[in-house]
């Protein structure tokens, strides 16, 4: 049987996979998380060795360079007043030196005799590749008035100058380590001095980071841009314009600290949507290194183990998923086996097989009670079998019996020439308490109508004696009072179950007309007079038979004029109800005897009547028998 | 049929609520078993709420009939709508039965 996505074995994979997708979910945005703070950290770490190898890189040439200067300084010193000592120191100084680029010895004004301008200066020629050395020194380029030479000679010791572009000589961006000169005495008479190529600088520091994921910046005292990734920034611009820039209050707090000569970190946003890592530490001339690692970098390895790690959990999941609905559907299978014989046996085919089941659990319970059902059902269509065959054998006894009830009721009604009549019962049950008969004797009819308290078989057999005893003592020529009191005590002997019968009960005399009766405790007879209103006869009610023995039953008499019609009648007429239990009631009966043809026969006319009460309870259950009779007096 | 029955000493006290027919004259019969025991010497029957009566029902109040007078106690229907005392009249039952 195939149940499709609707199967247990789909449904529970189903929750299975929800419940693992979730876990996974949550335990890989978990993950996620602590590798972002771990690769965060990572990459700080590598930041802060990469500024240590940049700021000792730097170091290194500032060292070399101010190192290469004192080497030559004490030459120049003790020759003072030797001018050519100059171009020799700095050629020296040029030569020896790959990170000096230039060199210049400049003495005090008129420290040589009338002369304004003594100085030197030694630098590679950018064509030739050799060392040239020049005069330096005219009205245009008034040296002592420069800042090289102007702010070392203010504060008396060596100094680095601010970032410049040269414009002479060197015609390139540098900066110049500037030391005084003094005599022997002591006293200043110049400035030697050593330039070194920023974009050589530049290129010391741009091999830290080879990857790109980070870069190192070289400031000077001040906060301009000795050397940055973006050649156009040097020179012109400082770390204060490119951090206002950036609005992030942080990294400007970091640029002052480290303007400041300070050492630092921190985490900034320069505008991208991730956030950026910057380290910081102060050169030995007041110069800074500024490091700037963008996390964004380092983060694409983490995007990329998290899509290959979405990949694995998508493919775990799509495995688990056919595995465990492959499980569930084997562990379930007798389940369905089970719904199959279920249905076969719900077919009627109570003697299919369960299947067996190998575990002990909920399964072998719910086997055990398939089988325990099936043997019940089993059993129980055994007794049914056996309590139908009874029932059927109840039943066939019961149609014997309404065989024999309704052949003790007479059906050659008489078709005399003074009187017509007509009888029938139907019972509620398939055997009835109710009764009629009749006999002709002399020129007299005997008629009786009776219903027996009761109906099925007791009233039946309690009809039989009614009828017998009226059949009996009826015609021997006795007063119809004591026709009653004989058949009640024939009735009350023996009766332990107190049953009882209502009896009407009468006389007709053919020739006269002339009808005695008596009545014993049954509905009042209709008399429909020819050509006049129909009228109950409320007779003397006496006491229904069966009940005490000796009752003095007293009978009347009524003279019936030609054409006048009897209805006799049980309750079941006057009683029958439609489905709302409202009855046809003595009032439908009068009506319906004022529209009866009064010529019909008698035949015709208690058909008629049945076929009224049957319209009117429009099909609702009979719930008690219903008898009629009419006799139509004619005498022609 | 509804009945209910409310004893104050060997006096009951009885309702008769709806319909008393074939189908419900055998429970009829249980429910008034107790009336039946001997214990009680006046047994008072309300039949405001009766509505119809069967004959195999006046069957039933003719065995009660019989077992009260048979130990000389009482019963007495009373209340009794017009077209059920009806039936108790053309069957002749009120001259056996006290219907007040």
């Amino acid at each position: 049987m195939a149940y499709g996505r609707k199967s247990i074995s789909n449904r529970l994979s189903r929750y299975v996979l929800l419940i693992s997708a979730g876990l996974f979910v949550v335990v890989t945005l978990l993950l996620g998380f602590l590798t972002r703070r771990i690769i965060e950290r990572v990459s700080e770490a590598v930041a802060a060795k990469d500024l240590e190898l940049a700021v000792s890189e730097v170091e290194k040439v500032i060292t070399e360079v101010e190192r290469a200067v004192d080497n030559v300084d004490w030459f120049v010193e003790r020759n003072s007043s030797r001018q050519s000592f100059m171009t020799e120191a700095t050629r020296e100084l040029v030569s020896a030196n790959p990170n000096i680029i230039g060199s210049a010895v400049a003495y005090e004004p008129y420290y040589f005799p009338r002369k304004r301008w003594s100085a030197v200066y030694t630098y590679i020629d950018a064509e030739t590749k050799e060392l040239k050395t020049i005069p330096m020194g005219n009205p245009d380029y008034d040296y002592p008035q420069l800042d090289w030479y102007r702010v070392p000679r203010l504060h008396d010791k060596p100094m680095w100058s601010e970032p410049y572009f040269d414009e002479g000589a060197g015609s390139q961006r540098m900066a110049t380590y500037s030391k005084p000169l003094r005599d022997t005495t002591g006293r200043f008479f110049g400035m030697i001095t050593s330039d070194i190529s920023l974009e050589w600088l530049a290129g010391r520091i741009r091999d830290i980071a080879p990857d790109g994921t980070s870069y190192a910046v070289l400031v000077s005292a001040n906060g301009t841009y000795i050397a940055h990734p973006d050649s156009t920034k040097v020179l012109s611009q400082t770390v204060f314009d490119v951090t206002a820039a950036m609005g992030d209050s942080t990294a400007l707090a970091m640029a002052r600290d480290m303007v400041g000569g300070k050492r630092g970190s921190g985490r900034f946003n320069g505008g991208s949507s991730d956030d950026s890592y910057a380290a910081y530490g102060p050169l030995s001339n007041g110069w800074s290194v500024l490091l700037v690692r963008s996390y964004a970098s380092a983060f694409i390895y983490l995007y990329l183990f998290n899509l290959f790690l979405a990949l694995f959990i998508v493919l775990g999941l799509i495995g688990m998923y056919l595995g465990c609905r492959r499980v569930i559907r084997r562990q379930t299978m007798p389940l369905v086996e089970f719904s199959q014989a279920a249905m076969t046996i719900a077919k009627g085919n109570f003697k299919a097989t369960i299947p067996p089941v190998k575990s002990k659990d909920e399964l072998l319970t719910l086997h055990d009670s398939l089988v325990y059902m099936q043997k019940s059902i089993n059993e129980y269509i055994a007794e049914l079998k056996t309590t139908t065959a009874s029932n059927e054998r109840y039943e066939s006894e019961l149609n014997i019996a309404r065989g024999i009830q309704m052949g003790m009721l007479p059906r050659n009604f008489p078709q005399l020439d003074q009187c017509s009549l007509n009888a029938m019962v139907q019972p509620a049950k398939e055997v009835g308490g109710d009764l009629y008969d009749f006999l002709v004797a002399g020129d007299a009819l005997y008629f009786m109508v009776g219903d027996v308290s009761g109906k099925g078989v007791p009233a039946a057999l309690f009809m039989a004696i009614a009828r017998a005893a009226f059949r009996f003592i009826g015609p021997l020529g006795l007063s119809m009072a004591e026709v009653m009191s004989r058949v009640n005590n024939c009735l009350c002997d023996g009766n332990k179950n107190e049953m009882f019968v209502t009896i009407f009960a009468g006389r007709l005399d053919l020739k006269t007309g002339l009808m005695t009766y008596c009545n014993a405790g049954h509905n009042p007879i209709l008399v429909v007079p020819a050509g006049g209103e129909a009228y109950f006869l409320h007779a003397r009610p006496n006491l229904a038979a069966g009940l005490f023995p000796d009752f003095p039953y007293q009978g009347e008499e009524l003279l019936l004029a030609p054409g006048t019609r009897l209805v006799l009648y049980t309750d079941g007429v006057t009683e029958a109800e439609q489905s709302d239990h409202s009855q046809f009631g003595e009032a439908r009966l009068k009506e319906w005897a004022a529209g009866l043809n009064p010529a019909v026969s008698s035949g015709s006319a208690t058909i008629d009547l049945y076929s009224r009460v049957k319209n009117f309870t429009r099909g609702a259950d009979q719930n008690d028998d219903i008898t009629i009779m009419t006799i139509l007096f004619d005498k022609k | 049929m509804n009945v209910t029955i409310n004893e104050e000493g060997s006096r009951a006290s009885v309702r008769l609520e709806g319909r008393l027919d074939t189908t419900n004259a055998d429970q009829f019969m249980k429910d008034i078993t107790p009336l039946m025991d001997g214990n009680h010497t006046e047994i008072d029957m309300d039949c405001t709420d009766m509505e119809y009566t069967s004959s195999q029902g006046l069957r039933m109040f003719l065995m009660l009939q019989k077992n009260v007078s048979a130990r000389g106690a009482k019963l007495v229907l009373r209340n009794m709508k017009p077209h059920v005392k009806e039936v108790f009249d053309i069957t002749g039952f009120s001259h056996i039965i006290t219907i007040l």
